[in-house]
């Protein structure tokens, strides 16, 4: 799960990353895709992972597809899980990891980093299944070349305490609106990559901004998602990045409605149904995730295999379940131990699919093709956020 | 053999000086130097080119101006907090309480420091439910309600963790104290209250300073209490948590407020002698 | 009518019985020492006074009026004490003024009466000193200052010499006693060094195991002791007893004779020299009686040079002293 259980790490891989700043290197772009073919070498891959992507077996000794990869192909796998993406861009530009699964607010400044390497598609079998959607997106694929496999999608629901917030609520204007009924039991996403929710409802809300991609924002638009998300703070409760902590706030009622994921939402239904979890009219953020190759791995076979492995019908059924999400193999949904499952996830409707809008990373060049302006990168959308999260 | 006992002497201390200067004002310069760096505003990269501009972000955005003067507020409030309590709790167990069950009682104090930080925030947490937590249900027959979360839980749920670095000082002290000077006191006509505000505070004064540079410096630095208490307040340490992935050298230049604020905090008392209570 | 009347004064530390049924009257203006070995029970008498333990039976009157369950700070008298107890984070004046300003006496009037008690310890221009720069004899005069400046009617000091090396001691000795004078006050005075007792009090409570076992003047309780006790722990206890005493004196009982009133003669108690001390003025000899005894004898090197007493060591000598020199301790 993407949890913040890492978080006392987190800090104190903050503290010795502000000691070894100095300490990572940059290096060339791949010059291009490995030729293959893939070999027998054995090696040893470190998997930089979202929880619950590489299970290994020590989380619940049922829930294991990392050891039968290791028993097939003689490679060995370290698994070192992550908190958010931006930790993970951290991690990955530290070096030291061969495959990663980032999702698309990562990948972007991973590859253009030099960190990663394109990935030769021809060489992973299983990459026929995947559904068309995930194939040449902007997120895995750059100038043509592509990145990795896709591993699996959610879409940023939007969910609700049942009985607290009546009627069930469809639209994001219960999160957004000054004078909504759920005041001060509101909770929102504590990253600069919320903003991006700001500017879905902009959208629909607000269409003479011209707002078409809510990650490719000029300085006015970005200037109305901002202004807007100091609209909505009065009425948040609190800012989440903590999952437990998140599902605890919605048991004891201090939270009743507010941006989630429906893994979050599955456990707070696990006894009795408490929540609902809708994709609102206006569409919604989400993430696609993709597992990539380190630009400077030693264990180019083992990281082909690994690849090919994590995107197997059933192991990808396993993941997708596990983390509960959509899976990106299409012949996964068959496999699931939950027969709904690809049905609960919408894994294969596209049309649910049309307005979720992944994570992708704002860059100055904008990401919706106009030329005429420069977009808001990343950067001062952090900054902006830091400011607004402090005002 | 060394004769010179200057330099055995040197020769001894030198790793554990060396480990001083790297660890600690190495860290130090480390963060100093970050703070002067750029960084690529796409991936993150730290550039090592020399800019003030993370100090500009610092000083001119209201917000970390705002930030800094909360993390004082809540800082100087649990010091406060802390030594309100601390001073009658620890005189009682330095001066009152039988000195068998001493060693008792400072378990006691200690008790806190057994369970995980984060269980005990999270216990905090749940007590601070605005509907359904304990203090909550404390208070509403009274006719009030619980704070939920924010400054107040923060700054409560802060003294709580920090009381024991505050009592300990404290009792130190006061343990020290002779009797014959409060004996003393009474002899010459001063009642107890007078002689505990004209004899054993003024006393034990670098004690309670010295608890006051834990539980200042310990607030100031602090992050998760804030994250599961504070709501959507903010202090000093979440800026760096926010800041430290996508532009270390904007959280490096954060990082520095606290240091500064402690450096001239330190300097200030350094004159009661509490340093050496320490 | 005495200044301060104890009655049956009794105080227990557990099991253990500190102070058993102590009567005492101090009259105004009198050097009284309590003088005894420590766990005797002196000091807490003293402390008893002061308020700073509470009895368990008996009380405690001051001028008439009981003062036996006072707190301190409501009782007319002050205290010295041995490790001076001087206010660390105060200078000499503050801690001398620290009584008046209790008492909410005027700053001015303060000023001056703690400026002329510190002239009375000789120590003008030490005002503000912190007591951490002083040496030991003069926190002692400080302390004493501090007591003194609220005129109280009794001072109590508790063991104040203790910590002062010999010749600093003696010299406050006589200060102390020349300003007792001056100023007139009722003090009563802690020690367990007999010397100092007899050289400072108008009057001696020996103590032991609780009790008072004589009160006398000074030289009284040297001269005449009135049991073992008293007669070994005042000076040095030269008994004779048993078989010794009907050998040598023809009596029975238990007598003392003190060493300086015996002489080493041609005829008289016959012994051997067992040990020689030369002490400058005086030589102490330790003579083994034929009968039994073992006597100390303190002779005046008014004659003798130091090579001849040396020269006395293993040699028989006899001893003699005139009749009324015996006393009787029980």
């Amino acid at each position: 799960m993407r949890v913040g259980k890492h978080r006392k790490l987190a800090a104190l891989v903050a503290a010795s990353t502000l000691l070894l700043a100095g300490c990572s290197s940059s290096s060339d772009e791949g010059s291009g895709a490995y030729a293959g073919p893939v070999k027998d070498t054995p090696g040893t891959i470190n998997v930089l992972a979202w929880p619950g992507y590489a299970e290994d077996g020590s989380t619940d000794p049922n829930v294991d597809w990392v050891t039968p990869f290791e028993k097939a192909t003689g490679c060995t796998v370290n698994v070192k899980t992550y908190g958010t993406s931006d930790e993970a861009v951290q991690l990955m530009q530290g070096g030291g990891y061969d495959v990663i699964s980032a999702s698309g607010d990562a990948s972007l400044r991973l590859i253009y980093g030099g960190d990663l390497q394109p990935v030769n598609l021809d060489l992973i079998p299983n990459y026929v299944d995947i559904f068309d959607n995930l194939k040449d997106r902007p997120w895995n694929t750059v100038d043509g070349k592509n990145y990795g496999v896709p591993h699996g999608r959610g879409a940023n629901v939007l969910q609700y305490t049942i009985g607290k917030v009546n009627p069930a609520p469809t639209s994001w204007s219960i999160v957004w609106d000054p004078n909504s009924p759920a005041k001060g039991k509101v909770t929102a996403y504590d990253s600069a990559i919320y903003i991006a929710d700001a500017a879905v409802y902009l959208m629909a809300t607000k269409p003479e901004l011209g707002i078409t991609d809510p990650y490719a924002l000029d300085q006015t638009q970005f200037d109305a998602a901002m202004a807007l998300l100091a609209q909505q703070k009065p009425l948040v409760a609190e800012y989440w990045a903590d999952y437990t902590k998140y599902i605890g706030a919605v048991q004891s009622g201090s939270i009743t409605v507010g941006t989630s994921w429906q893994v979050i939402a599955n456990v707070l239904n696990g006894e009795k149904a408490t929540v609902g979890a809708v994709k609102p009219v206006e569409g919604a953020t989400g993430w696609s995730d993709t597992w990539m190759i380190s630009s400077k791995t030693e264990a180019i076979d083992c990281a082909y295999k690994w690849l090919n492995h994590i995107i197997t019908p059933d192991v990808n059924a396993q993941a997708a379940e596990w983390f509960g999400e959509a899976p990106a193999n299409s012949k996964a949904c068959a496999l699931t131990a939950n027969k709904d499952h690809c049905k609960l996830y919408h894994a294969e409707e596209t049309d649910y699919w049309s307005n979720v809008y992944y994570w992708k990373t704002p860059t100055e060049e904008c990401l919706d093709g106009r030329t005429d302006v420069k977009c808001v990168p990343y950067a001062e959308w952090v900054k902006a956020w830091s400011s607004f999260r402090n005002q | 053999m060394q004769r010179n006992p200057k330099a055995r002497a040197l020769s001894l201390i030198s790793l554990p000086l060396a480990w001083l200067l790297i660890i600690y004002i190495g860290s130090l310069f480390a963060l100093f130097i970050t703070s002067i760096w750029k960084i690529d505003t796409f991936t993150s990269k730290v550039i090592r080119e020399f800019t003030l501009q993370n100090f500009i972000d610092v000083f001119t955005d209201r917000a970390y101006f705002n930030v800094t003067l909360r993390t004082l507020v809540v800082a100087i409030s649990v010091t406060l907090i802390c030594a309100l309590i601390a001073i009658p709790m620890a005189f009682f167990m330095a001066r009152i309480a039988r000195p068998k069950s001493r060693p008792v009682l400072i378990a006691l104090v200690l008790t806190p420091l057994w369970a995980s930080y984060l269980v005990k925030i999270y216990a905090w947490r749940t007590m601070f439910y605005p509907d359904t937590g304990f203090l909550n249900w404390l208070i509403s027959p009274l006719g009030g309600s619980s704070p939920g979360f924010g400054m107040i839980a923060v700054i409560i749920g802060l003294s709580y963790l920090w009381l024991p670095y505050m009592v300990l000082p404290i009792y130190a002290g006061m343990e020290k104290l002779p009797n014959s000077v409060l004996d003393a006191s009474a002899d010459l006509g001063a009642k107890p209250g007078r002689t505990f505000f004209g004899v054993v505070l003024p006393i034990t004064w670098p004690a309670i300073i010295a608890g006051s540079i834990f539980t200042f410096s310990l607030s100031m630095g602090d992050y998760i209490t804030v994250q599961i208490l504070g709501g959507t307040f903010q202090m000093l340490g979440n800026v760096v948590y926010q800041n430290f992935s996508l532009n270390l050298p904007f959280a490096a230049a954060v990082a520095l407020i606290p240091v500064i604020i402690m450096i001239i905090y330190l300097g200030s008392v350094r004159k009661t002698g509490a340093l050496d209570n320490l | 009518m005495a200044l301060i009347e104890i009655r049956n004064l009794t105080k227990s530390f557990g099991s253990v019985k500190a102070v058993d049924g102590v009567d005492l009257d101090i009259n105004a203006g009198e050097f009284l020492t309590l003088l005894g070995p420590s766990g005797s029970g002196k000091t807490t008498v003293l402390r008893m006074i002061a308020g700073f333990e509470t009895p368990d039976s008996g009380s405690i009157k001051l001028n008439g009026s009981d003062i036996t369950y006072l707190p301190p700070y409501e009782r007319d008298v002050n205290t010295v004490f041995q490790d001076y107890a001087l206010f660390p984070h105060m200078d000499v004046i503050t801690n001398i003024e620290y009584g008046l300003r209790v008492k909410k006496v005027p700053k001015e009037q303060r000023r001056e009466k703690a400026l002329n008690a510190l002239a009375q310890v000789r120590l003008s221009g030490y005002e503000n000193r912190k007591p951490s720069q002083l040496s030991g004899g003069q926190r002692q005069r400080v302390a004493l200052a501090r007591a003194l400046v609220n005129r109280p009617s009794v001072l109590l000091l508790d063991e104040p010499l203790g910590a002062l090396d010999l010749k600093l001691r003696q010299q406050m000795q006589i200060e102390l006693k020349e300003l007792q004078r001056e100023v007139g006050i009722t003090f009563i005075f802690v020690t367990h060094d007999q010397e100092e007792a007899l050289t400072m009090s108008d009057r001696i409570a020996v103590f032991d195991k609780g009790r008072i076992q004589q009160l006398d003047k000074p030289a009284t309780i040297y001269e005449k002791p009135k049991n073992e006790f008293v007669a070994g722990f005042v000076g040095v206890s030269n008994l004779i007893s048993g078989a010794a005493a009907e050998k040598l004196l023809g009596k029975k009982g238990t007598f003392t004779v003190r060493p300086e009133k015996i002489r080493i003669a041609s005829k008289g108690a016959s012994g051997t020299v067992r040990e020689v001390e030369y002490l400058g003025p005086a030589t102490r000899f330790l003579i083994d009686l034929d009968a039994g005894a073992q006597l100390v004898v303190l002779q005046q090197n008014a004659e003798q040079s130091a090579i001849d007493v040396e020269s006395l060591r293993g040699k028989k000598v006899a001893l003699s002293w005139d009749k009324e020199s015996e006393y009787q301790v029980s």
